[in-house]
């Protein structure tokens, strides 16, 4: 699970804290050294890691504290704060409403799990009631059509695609156009992989989106990714200004530090974790829940309260 | 002695095993006679290799299998490697090995006929796919093709295989069958230079999955164009197993794959 090791270090470093018979300066920082270390492992962004370090030093600040103060429950809130902080950016995701078409791009680099997320979008509104349907505008990657086409086939929705057409933004048009007519109400378009660094592959995608002018935008991004999910996270919002990110491959092992750090930097909520590779790995994403599960704190929804 | 070889027909190139049973007939008379293990052994075996003729096995098409975790560009790094080892002007036999991931087979046989059309007007060497659709095993594929390529004469087999968590031990365990079967020559991990921290746990994971005493031979490192100077999963990924990078991967196109020294790495691969 993603944050899992993180989340298990955190919950130590806390209660090592807390249980320890002098509450004191020494022992908070070492703390708050363990949490950090925690976090660089994670992959969280390094900027963001000395960020949080300076605010649980503020805000628990041992000498000001008034005597009445129960420390143990400020230390843990705050710590649970800053994480809740880290991922959630406090901006309301797209909602689909039915009954008018809502068209979905995704965008991504490469092998993010664009498509098979796509399907596994599509599947979660249509079993909602809506009336969902796939366009790929992957002209590049070989064989990106059939996997998409063999993936709808399985989940029984509607595509379009084009096996010889080499200009996705003519592709997507034509698809969205079709399905629009036939009054579709979740349209998602693929596209393929890209990066900051081929211009030309940016240009290709905003060419797509006035094509198809999306209703939202969603990053998809791999829960393995490190240090460069900053800049390129950054880089897709400049360009594509993406309202979502879908966060993939979290049954895997890693940290998942590196891709929660793109929500701090472009201040966009995450709405579903993908969970495998079939059609039902797919999760809802929120930020607090989340967090409790992370550190195992059933009781902190209490704590949030007041 | 001669007895035994009575009904090894003269004339004929003889295979192994047409040898199994009068050189196992000539080893347990040696035993009878005193000889100890060893040297029975010993013997047995230089006589078998006397009387094979030259041309009796087929020889064995050199294997490569490319293996690592989803999406960071297995199949992809696999046609580079195809497209470098036909400037080599060695013939390719592409097995399709993966049969899970949607459009996986597709995907390679359109880098098959790719690299087929570029290499006939370059005049490199030949290449072909062999596939056998989804839901097999990969282990029985790889196999069949390794197989076909000996009877044909192909110098090399690329194997493609599924992307694979390095923490889900069904498929991780799969891979050491897949060893077994395949026997391959060399195992690559395609290990992608975007991969934060969890290269450490990949690398050693899948150095560890082929069964005792096989372990990976190389890395591939992909997508080294999409992080600029952050190079540092490669650093991680070398540093956790000790096993060298033979190749980077710096784009999406079939050229974009590259070598420190182009002799060395093909020595590194073939020998
Ligand atoms: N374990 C796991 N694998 C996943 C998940 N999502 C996608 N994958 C796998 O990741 C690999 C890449 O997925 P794709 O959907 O092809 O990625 P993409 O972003 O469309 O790739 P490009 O179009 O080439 O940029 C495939 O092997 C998927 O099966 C997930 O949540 N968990
Ligand atoms: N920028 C860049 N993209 C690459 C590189 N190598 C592969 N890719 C892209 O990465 C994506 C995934 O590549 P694949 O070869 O399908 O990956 P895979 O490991 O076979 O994926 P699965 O079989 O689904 O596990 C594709 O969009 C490739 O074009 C590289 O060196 N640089
Ligand atoms: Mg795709
Ligand atoms: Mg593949």
């Amino acid at each position: 699970m993603v944050l899992q090791d993180l989340g298990r270090r955190i919950n130590a470093a806390v209660s090592d804290l807390t249980r320890a018979p002098n509450l004191d300066e020494k022992a908070l920082d070492g703390m708050i050294r363990e949490i950090v270390s925690a976090l660089q492992d994670a992959d969280v962004n390094s900027r963001l890691v000395s960020h949080l370090r300076k605010s649980i030093k503020a805000t628990v600040n041992l000498k000001d504290l008034s005597p009445g103060i129960n420390k143990k429950r400020l230390i843990q809130k705050t710590v649970f704060d800053e994480l809740v902080k880290l991922v959630d950016p406090h901006a309301e995701p797209f909602r689909p409403k039915k009954g008018k078409p809502n068209v979905i791009m995704f965008v991504g680099l490469q092998g993010a799990g664009k498509t098979t997320t796509c399907t596994k979008l599509a599947r979660h509104y249509q079993t909602r009631g809506f009336k969902a349907c796939l366009v790929c505008a992957d002209t590049f990657r070989a064989g990106a059509f059939d996997q998409l086409k063999q993936n709808a086939t399985k989940a029984r929705i509607p595509y379009f695609g084009s096996l010889t057409s080499t200009d996705p933004a003519a592709v997507a048009a034509e698809g969205v156009a079709k399905f629009r007519k036939e009054r579709f109400e979740i349209i998602i378009v693929d596209t393929s992989g890209r990066h900051r660094q081929e211009k030309d592959l940016f240009d290709e995608m905003t060419q797509i989106q006035r094509a198809v002018r999306p209703d939202q935008t969603i990053m998809v991004l791999d829960a393995t990714i490190g240090q460069q999910a900053e800049a390129q996270s950054k880089a897709f919002k400049e360009t594509a200004d993406y309202g979502a990110i879908i966060i993939t491959k979290t049954d895997g092992h890693a940290s998942g530090g590196g891709a929660i750090s793109a929500v701090a930097a472009t201040h966009t909520p995450i709405v579903f974790i993908g969970t495998g590779e079939h059609m039902l790995d797919l999760e809802r994403f929120a930020p607090q829940p989340f967090v409790s599960k992370l550190l195992g704190m059933g009781d902190m929804q209490g704590l949030v309260e007041h | 002695i001669s007895g035994l070889f009575r009904n090894v027909v003269g004339g004929k190139v003889l295979t192994k095993s047409d040898l199994d049973k009068p050189i196992k007939g000539m080893e347990e008379h040696l035993l009878k006679k005193n000889v100890a293990r060893e040297a029975a052994v010993r013997l047995c075996e230089s006589v078998e290799k006397e009387l094979i003729g030259p041309f009796a096995t087929k020889p064995r098409p050199y294997v490569i299998s490319i293996v690592g975790v989803n999406g960071v560009g297995k199949s992809t790094n696999l046609s580079k490697l195809a497209f470098f080892l036909l400037q080599n002007n060695f013939s390719l036999l592409i097995a399709a090995c993966d049969t899970f991931r949607s459009g996986a087979v597709e995907q390679l046989r359109v880098h098959a006929r790719n690299l087929k059309e570029l290499s006939e007007r370059e005049h490199l060497g030949v290449v072909e796919l062999y596939e056998r659709g989804y839901g097999k095993d990969a282990a029985n594929i790889a196999k069949d093709a390794i197989a076909y390529a000996a009877q044909q004469a192909f110098d090399v087999v690329l194997i493609d295989t599924a992307g694979r968590r390095h923490n889900d031990t069904r498929l991780m365990s799969s891979l050491d069958k897949f060893a077994q079967f395949a026997k391959p020559d060399k195992i690559l991990m395609v290990g992608e230079a975007l991969v934060g921290t969890d290269s450490v746990a990949q690398a050693r994971a899948f150095n560890q999955a082929f069964g005792k005493g096989r372990r990976l031979d190389g890395f591939i490192i992909s997508k080294c164009d999409t992080v600029g100077d952050m190079v540092g999963s490669l650093v991680s990924m070398v540093h956790a197993t000790g096993i060298p990078v033979v190749f980077l991967g710096v784009g999406q196109h079939y050229g974009d794959l590259r070598t420190l020294n182009v002799t060395w790495a093909v020595q590194m691969l073939m020998s």
